[in-house]
């Protein structure tokens, strides 16, 4: 699945452009720490986070997307930081278990 | 192994939960940080040498060593706080002109930053070498590179408004007092 697939399969909402690029797997935590450790690259992150440290954790590791679930407002600091590190992100009024089960029905799978 | 030297596959092992705890003298102002394993971050007031230690915030995050899966060589990481992504608040800073020039080459730098008590201190360079070969070897997108560079190269740590990843306020259990 590519990230564009995403926008379209999970009815995602993009914060900024959509950089194509190929979803490995997913992620689901809502601690910086736990990303470093245990996120991998290609790897689409799901988090309620929206500051924009979130974004050098993701950039970090290289995740493909970041998905910010329950409709949380994204700072635009946080925005452009995504831009520069050409990543996308969407927001969703989905919470994080109907992402997790859209993900799956897409093929996407937990890291392993 | 290339002539007998291991080119180094380095693998993150004893991940630990915990605690980045700072304190504040409340005599003569000094800062310091440390790492807690504790449930919970202390908060008691104590006196050391000439001290008076008084908490000022803690952040959960993990303590972790780095182990080569070909040589079986393990970096210790005890003094590792995080890694801070800089924003560009100093056009002077170090981290921040260096940070400028890299990134058009899709080189993201990252400050290491370590634990102190008042003057800043960095990790060795052989340590940020493993880390920068670390966090490069877990990407995927072609070109990109992971730079990790001494914390001290901030010009202005007092006033440097980087990202450091860490987990700020995130245990509904500790609450901030």
């Amino acid at each position: 699945m590519r990230v564009k697939d995403l926008e379209t399969t999970l009815n995602l909402k993009p914060l900024n452009e959509v950089y194509d690029k190929d979803i490995d797997g997913a992620f689901i935590s809502d601690m910086l720490s736990d990303v470093m450790a245990g996120a991998k690259a290609g790897n689409v992150w799901v988090t309620v986070q929206t500051h924009k440290n979130t974004v050098a954790a993701a950039n970090l590791v290289d995740v493909s997307a970041v998905i910010v679930v329950r409709g949380k407002k994204v700072p635009e600091d946080t925005i452009q930081m995504a831009d520069r590190a050409k990543m996308t992100l969407f927001t969703t009024d989905l919470d994080t278990f109907q992402v997790a089960v859209k993900l799956y029905e897409a093929g996407v799978r937990p890291n392993r | 192994m290339t002539g007998g030297k291991c080119q180094h596959n380095w693998q993150m092992t004893d991940v630990k939960d915990g605690f980045i705890v700072t304190e504040k003298c409340y005599h003569c102002n000094l800062l310091r940080t440390y790492f807690s394993f504790e449930e919970t971050p202390p908060k008691e007031e104590y006196k050391e040498d000439d001290h008076y230690w008084d908490y000022a915030g803690s952040a959960q995050s993990i303590k972790f060593n780095m182990k080569c899966g070909c040589c079986g060589k393990t970096v210790t990481f005890e003094n590792l706080m995080g890694l801070m992504q800089c924003v560009g608040c100093d056009a002077n800073c170090y981290i921040n002109i260096v940070s400028q020039i890299c990134e058009g080459q899709n080189i993201w730098v990252y400050a290491g930053l370590a634990y102190s008590s008042g003057a800043e201190t960095d990790l060795p360079v052989e340590k940020l070498d493993v880390l920068t070969n670390y966090f490069t070897s877990r990407l995927k997108t072609p070109g990109k590179k992971i730079l990790v560079l001494p914390g001290s190269l901030r010009k202005n740590p007092e006033t440097c408004r980087g990202e450091v990843l860490k987990d700020v306020g995130m245990l509904s259990l500790t609450p901030e007092t």
